[in-house]
């Protein structure tokens, strides 16, 4: 159970900074990347099975939030900014 | 096209009933295609028609194919200085991957990853034992050579990749390098 909790949440981790790093807009972008890397190790010593459970479901939610913000900013593109790469 | 219609009108009537001479209808039809050979005009099907039909009457001084021609010299002139790069043509393609520039990119990479000391960095050095990084980080360093080297590698693979050593053996693998 320990391991296959383990390899899931490296799974959701990288797939969340995968989604994360698709945001069009810069301030979005380096914010949900932060965000995540923070989250995920602010909750790194969590051993409690039903916590990290509870958490992992978070973790899904967000994961579907970040998917459906990506798709909605990339339907408002505005223009790109300066610290943007070219 | 709008402004072209009384034109064509009266060229069509001056063909049909052929009151005027042969002569005539030849000028009036190269009058009518130069003042429309513009660029933006060009391709409308009625200047199509009226440029064919002129062009066994009207030999001479078309004032469009002589606008074609010193286009057609310059794009000529261009490729004229680039020819010495099609002698070796890339296709696009990168340098060839060897074992040592997948070692450098793969080092490359790794330095720039921000917490990881580039001075203690070794081919041999452990992720976790010797650069004292946890598994998340290690999840980020493979994230980033998926980036650098374009595929991706399965999560079940990528946890036992724990040093540079075995990334380089990994990528050269997946790639078909050998020496």
């Amino acid at each position: 159970m320990a391991a296959a909790t383990r390899s899931q949440v490296i799974s959701l981790y990288k797939m969340m900074l995968k989604e994360s790093s698709r945001f069009p807009s810069y301030n979005y972008r380096t914010y949900a990347l932060r965000r995540v890397r923070d989250a995920f190790r602010a909750n790194r010593e969590v051993e409690d099975p039903k916590a990290v459970e509870r958490l992992m479901e978070e973790g899904e939610q967000m994961l579907a939030l970040i998917q459906r913000q990506v798709s909605i900013g990339k339907m408002y593109e505005a223009q790109r900014t300066v610290v943007d790469a070219p | 096209m709008r402004r072209l219609e009384p034109l064509t009108w009266s060229l069509l009537t001056c063909l049909r009933f052929s009151r005027f001479s042969y002569n005539m209808a030849a000028r009036v039809l190269q009058q009518c295609v130069r003042s429309l050979g513009r660029p933006s005009l060009r391709l409308c099907p009625v200047n199509l028609a009226l440029r064919a039909a002129v062009a066994p009457a009207v030999p001479v001084h078309r004032p469009f194919s002589s606008a074609a021609d010193s286009r057609r010299t310059r794009w000529l002139g261009q490729s004229r200085i680039s020819s010495v790069g099609l002698l070796c043509r890339q296709y696009g393609d990168l340098p060839p991957l060897t074992l040592e520039t997948i070692k450098d990119r793969v080092l490359y990479v790794l330095k720039l990853y921000d917490k990881i000391n580039p001075e203690k960095l070794q081919v041999t050095s452990h992720f976790m034992k010797d650069l004292g990084l946890d598994s998340l980080d290690q999840v980020e360093i493979i994230m980033a050579m998926e980036d650098e080297f374009g595929f991706e590698i399965p999560d079940a693979e990528a946890e036992k990749l724990m040093t540079p050593e075995e990334i380089v053996q990994y990528i050269a693998d997946k790639k078909d390098v050998y020496e």
